[in-house]
């Protein structure tokens, strides 16, 4: 049974799905257009929905509550299971059962990116208050991510407070694998994370990636767990003055609202805060954020698969209006977006940093 | 056609830095997963793809411990009918040996066949030998590193094998044969974790390989596992980025790589 039913039969066509869809018009993707062959049952093109980035904006949107994006889930899971899945994807898929991340690297070197810090992060069994930082794959082997958790584990000890990691027990939270459409897949990655968490007790997940955050607080079902974003975390650390930002940081920033922390999980003011509180710096808005935030891309497995047709991208859209703001920095809170950002940002001669890097600067 | 595919379970080793235990003994794999050999999965999707197209049956066929009962499973998901999996009690690595049981086995079983498929090599133990002894045992003709099946008879096989400098030889290998898959030769299908677990429910049949052991035995012994020599020849750079990649600018122009 599928995790969150869809309402197809409901569809009155009115298009809101497709107005606010970051692929409308630009690739052959039309959402609206594919609920309708679903209401008719007509074959739908074996290419076109690995278009879309999950987020999750014609959900929020839709009048009828049809829940388009979750439509696309089944349309890629009917696709799964006859194998008729891209070449890119299915190596993800594979990696990911084999070595519990997408990029098949080594499980035995997820915690590869504590050897840097120059303390020891303790097995969350051997925490008092039972607290685990979820890493993650994309942050426990990118060499351009695996500075998040670096960052946050080094914030989170400046503030005294306690968590600790389950290293290389930790396995791929899924959120990604249930949106390219592999439940059996997805359902393996749940049964042994969950299993994890019982095992050791854990009362509290602080994730660095919002994609995490989404999956554990809306499809695990009731762990009992609190679950956050390390946003919510630092933001209330800053605000109870258990972490004291000292430093300057003349600049102008301007901050991307990541899909599944912003429009999908509510979560806008907390970056924002912990920017606002940072002496010197100026904050700037994208005209397009909050919850109509322009999706980077990254979402829904497409980070790991490549469209065949060329289209400017959307994080080439945000980085040239960042530089027509006048931003000095490009900022966010997702692995994701801090990724495809990069490339476009780069090319143009601009920063684009995780907010945990520009903490690191003014702690 | 009736095929035979061969198909065994390998430790996934690609991104692992292997350690040697007792003093060259044996090779750690507790901490390693495991997975289908590569060249088996592509023997597995032409098998079945040439039963899709032609008509009859495909059965896999592992050599391995009860846990190798997991690559069956993925073969039957792929489209296989049914699994064997000739359950040995220690590590066979001897390529005779593997061949010599699975021809025992193939015999007494009285095991119809038309064509036997296995992969090139394993990525294991990388012989390369297990099709071509097998085939020489039950005296029938043997291609290796196939990498195009172009027509299926009802008497032969016409086919393409993959050589050197680009080239491939097109053959005709009459049946019953042997055939080595190369990588490449397909692309295999998505084998979906649901699709694995709908195919527990066909039956697997275990054998247990002391019962086909005659004249079975090792003509390879291993003596120790070593690690390769180290090679002197890498300079480490060190420095600020700018002053490494003058450096590696200065190298590259020596080298006459770019001038």
């Amino acid at each position: 049974m599928s995790l969150n039913p869809t309402r197809v039969l409901t569809c009155i066509q009115c298009g809101k799905c497709t107005g606010s869809c970051p692929e409308a018009g630009k690739t052959p993707f039309n959402i609206r257009m594919l609920i309708r062959k679903k209401q008719f049952q007509y074959a739908i093109e074996e290419g076109i929905p690995w278009y879309c980035t999950s987020c999750g904006a014609c959900t929020l949107r839709c009048p009828r509550d049809v829940k388009p994006s979750e439509v696309i889930i089944d349309i890629r899971s009917a696709l799964v299971e006859d194998g008729q899945i891209p070449l890119s994807l299915q190596k993800a898929l594979e990696n990911t059962f084999v070595q519990k991340n997408p990029w098949g690297l080594s499980r035995n070197k997820r915690g590869a990116w504590t050897e840097k810090l120059d303390f020891e992060i303790p097995h969350v069994s051997e925490t008092k208050e039972k607290r685990l930082l979820f890493v993650c794959c994309i942050q426990a082997y990118d060499p351009r991510c695996m500075v998040i958790p670096a960052n946050v584990a080094q914030i989170l000890k400046r503030a005294d407070f306690e968590f600790g990691i389950l290293g290389e027990e930790e396995a791929c939270c899924g959120n990604e694998i249930r949106r390219i459409g592999e439940s059996g897949l997805f359902e393996e990655l749940q049964e042994e994370n969950i299993t994890n968490f019982k095992e050791y007790g854990v009362k509290e997940i602080i994730t660095l990636s919002p994609h995490c955050m989404n999956v554990f607080k809306k499809e695990y079902g009731d762990t009992g767990i609190n679950v956050s974003h390390y946003t919510e975390v630092v933001w209330e650390l800053i605000k109870n003055s258990a972490l004291d930002i000292k430093g300057q940081y003349e600049k102008k920033v301007i901050y991307h609202d990541p899909c599944f922390l912003g429009k999908q999980n509510g979560i806008f003011d907390q970056p924002r805060n912990i920017l606002s509180a940072i002496n010197g710096l100026q904050l700037l808005e994208f005209s397009r954020s909050r919850e109509t935030s322009l999706c980077c891309e990254g979402g829904g497995g497409r980070m790991f698969f490549e469209t065949e047709i060329a289209y400017q991208r959307n994080a080439d859209v945000r980085v040239l209006e960042a530089a027509e703001r006048g931003a000095d920095v490009i900022t966010t809170a997702c692995p994701f977006c801090l990724m495809n950002l990069d490339d476009p940002a780069t090319e143009k001669g601009q920063v684009v940093k995780e907010l945990s890097e520009i903490l690191m600067e003014v702690l | 056609m009736n095929i035979l595919v061969f198909t065994k379970r390998v430790p996934a080793t690609q991104e692992e830095e292997l350690r040697i235990l007792g003093d060259g003994k044996e090779v750690d794999l507790s901490k390693l997963p495991f997975k289908v050999n590569d060249w088996d999965n592509y023997a597995v999707e032409e098998a079945v793809r040439i039963a899709e197209k032609t008509g009859g049956t495909v059965t896999a066929i592992s050599i391995g411990d009860a846990e190798s009962d997991e690559v069956l499973r993925r073969a039957i998901a792929m489209g296989v009918k049914d699994g064997f999996l000739i359950e040995v009690e220690k590590v066979l690595q001897d390529p005779y040996a593997r061949a010599m049981l699975a021809y025992n086995f193939l015999k007494k079983e009285n095991i119809p066949f038309d064509t036997i498929l296995t992969g090139v090599q394993s990525e294991d133990d990388q012989f390369a030998s297990v099709g071509g002894i097998l085939a020489a045992l039950l005296k029938v003709p043997y291609s290796s590193m196939v990498i195009g099946i172009d027509n299926v008879d009802k008497d032969h096989l016409v086919l393409r094998r993959e050589l050197e400098g680009g080239l491939q030889e097109r053959t005709k290998v009459m049946l019953p044969c042997v055939l080595s898959i190369q990588s490449g030769i397909n692309e295999p299908r998505y084998v979906s974790i649901m699709g694995v677990r709908k195919a527990s429910k066909v039956e697997r049949k275990v054998f247990k390989a002391k019962d086909y052991e005659e004249s079975m035995s090792s003509l390879i012994e291993v003596v120790k596992w070593v690690y390769p020599p180290k090679k002197g020849g890498a300079t480490m750079l060190s420095g600020e980025l700018e002053e490494i990649c003058k450096q590696i600018l200065g190298i590259i122009k020596e080298k006459g790589v770019y001038q």
